[in-house]
């Protein structure tokens, strides 16, 4: 098991539950800090058929992140050998708006809403 | 300063030598006089009974040759024998009598001086003797009474030597009680009276406002006793306040430096604001504008820009606060006034040139910031029977527009799917449609940013599109400017004494 964290977030990849499960506030100063979680994300997504990127314990994301996460879904999208769920939560203000942008980048992407 | 430096000088009478010098002379002046006392009555009490033992002694030496002439009415032998007692100078007054109490012979002296009051009850009661002289006893008291021996001791000549001897005491007393004082004084101020006179010196010259550089002493031989652990402590003491001072000064030019940021923000948020006198001379268009930069500048954007066949109007919101949203909003300002200069018309390209300005700038920037942008292209439309029309299309992702028709209905345009966050990702095209809106004479649009509909109040509850329509529709019929105040004054209602976390921007377009 992989993880990252820092001051008031953790991202987790459980590689034998093809997971990465993101959680707390990210609010990381631009993209290059975001690089570390980016390099996560991509290296997940090689060799699985299908990822499951868990979101709904993540209370914020400020808009690096967000653009993160554009650029992670894209790389998904162009390699598609691999499925991906993104599981996010109706609690949560900022995800409604921002994932259902992800999902038209990549109309493969299953979004689940707990 | 200087006044300060006064306040530290001690006067010489509360300074720590003098004060440890009277202090130890007291107690060593008093301890002395204690015991000078206390020698002064055993010698006192041993002379009395030196001097008692001696004159008997003496009297007993005398008793045979006494005994005899007062036995024989000698008087040659009797006044002898006087006469020897007489030459001790402690006698004053020497007598033998016979049995009848008459007087054999006698010597004193007649000038005796009267003792004074101290000696006569100093030794006033040990100064008449008398021993009864017997003739032919085997031990001392029998036989035959013959007569007595008297003496009386001069009390002048007794007392005199123990006056010395007082004297000599009292005076070696203060004496000593002098050079302890002295030495006491001498040992504490080498040990460390000087020292903390070189501390409290070194502490009186600090610089308040650079306490790190203060003039550390250095104690010889004190390096590990009290007074250095006291130097080490202030020393460390000293150098945290010089560090805290420093981040408070930090923190202070940040504070400065955010402030002079916030400043610049706010004024770019505004500089390039369209004005009244533009706005009034839209055809076919009421408009009214507000915009308020929160506390922490977000960046909010509009603007209403005129052209030969109609207005643009363009709202968004660029992510996050501060300087760099403050300059995304100043790029997509003037990319869109730019765009419009080159007659592009189709929604699609405008947005995907837009994006693409925003995306490799914002990338440049290294951050990921983004916004949201809805660009409304309007038009007045004559329909020849002398009704004004206009016509609306709306294209880009921002929040809803609300339209209120002029007979009070409601629609709500979600433009979610009509764009894409600008600056987000390299291509978005593919996101972008637009839908067009006839306006009718009366019917009234409102755009907004998140700043309206997310305004919180004291319980966290966020104001919501649904108070917004309400107030638009209880106040459609009125001019933009009046439901403009209406919308404004409601939300600041709502906000109450809360900070404003985000900006506020509201357009208000109604067909004349």
């Amino acid at each position: 098991m992989n993880a990252l964290a820092g001051e008031g977030y953790e991202v987790e990849f459980r590689p034998d539950e093809d997971c990465v499960r993101m959680s707390g506030a990210l609010r990381l100063g631009g993209l290059a800090e975001y690089a570390p979680i980016s390099a996560m994300l991509e290296e997940a997504l090689q060799g699985r058929e299908r990822l499951v990127l868990d979101l709904t314990g993540l209370e914020f994301l400020n808009s690096s992140g967000i653009a993160t996460l554009s650029r992670f879904v894209i790389s998904a999208r162009n390699h598609a050998q691999c499925g991906l769920v993104i599981r996010g939560s109706n609690e949560i203000a900022w995800q409604g708006k921002s994932l259902n942008n992800l999902k038209r980048l990549m109309p493969s992407l299953e979004l689940r809403f707990d | 300063m200087s006044t300060e430096q006064a306040d530290t000088r001690i006067p010489f009478t509360s300074g720590l030598t003098f004060r440890q010098a009277a202090a130890t002379l007291v107690i060593v002046v008093f301890l002395g006089l204690v015991a000078g006392f206390i020698e002064l009555v055993t010698d006192w009490r041993s002379m009395r009974q030196e001097i008692q033992q001696q004159t008997l002694a003496t009297l007993e030496l005398v008793r045979g040759p006494a005994t005899e002439a007062a036995y024989q009415f000698n008087d040659q032998l009797a006044a002898e024998v006087v006469d020897g007692l007489y030459a001790n100078p402690s006698i004053g007054q020497a007598m033998l009598q016979d049995n009848f109490d008459g007087v054999i012979a006698e010597r004193g002296r007649a000038d005796a001086q009267p003792a004074g009051p101290l000696v006569t009850r100093l030794f006033g009661d040990i100064t008449d003797y008398r021993i009864d002289l017997h003739h032919g006893g085997v031990r001392p008291g029998t036989g035959e009474l013959v007569g007595a021996l008297q003496i009386r001791l001069d009390e002048e000549a007794i007392a005199s030597s123990f006056m010395e001897r007082s004297l000599v005491i009292v005076l070696v007393g203060l004496a000593k009680a002098l050079v302890i004082s002295a030495l006491v004084v001498l040992i504490f101020y080498f040990m460390i009276t000087r020292p903390l006179l070189g501390l409290h010196s070194a502490i009186g010259r600090i610089d308040p406002t650079r306490p790190g550089e203060w003039p550390r002493p250095r104690f010889r031989y004190h390096e590990r006793d009290e007074l250095g652990q006291i130097v080490n402590g202030l020393d460390r003491l000293m150098h945290a306040f010089q560090q805290v001072m420093a981040q408070r000064d930090k923190a202070r030019d940040e504070n400065t430096r955010l402030g002079a940021e916030l400043d610049v923000s706010r004024r770019i948020q505004h500089i390039l604001l369209p004005s009244p006198e533009e706005l009034a001379s839209v055809q076919g268009l009421d408009i009214a504008t507000y915009m308020e930069a929160a506390d922490e500048v977000g960046g909010d954007y509009y603007d209403v820009l005129s052209h030969a066949d109609g207005v643009r109007i363009g709202i968004g919101d660029v992510t996050g606060h501060g300087l760099e949203s403050g300059v995304v909003m100043l790029m997509t300002q003037s990319a869109v006034r730019t765009l419009l200069g080159t007659g592009e018309a189709d929604m699609r390209r405008v947005m995907q040139v837009l994006n693409s300005t925003i995306y490799n700038n914002v990338q440049r920037m290294g951050s990921g910031k983004n916004l949201t942008l809805a660009l409304l292209d309007y038009r007045p439309i004559g329909d020849g029977n002398g009704e004004d029309r206009g016509q609306l299309r709306i294209s880009g992702q921002h929040e809803t527009v609300i339209v209120v028709r002029r007979d009070g209905r409601v629609e709500i345009i979600d433009t979610d799917e009509l764009g894409f966050p600008i600056g987000l990702v390299e291509e978005m095209a593919e996101f972008v449609s637009e839908i067009t809106l006839e306006l009718q004479e009366g019917d009234v649009v409102v755009l907004y940013t998140d700043g309206i509909t997310e305004a919180a109040d004291e319980q966290h509850r966020l104001y919501g599109q649904d108070r917004l329509v309400e107030v638009v529709r209880s106040h459609y019929r009125e001019p933009s400017e009046r439901i403009k105040q209406a919308i404004v004054q409601d939300v600041k209602r709502h906000i109450g004494t809360q900070v404003l976390y985000d900006d506020l921007t509201l357009v208000i377009l109604k067909q004349r």
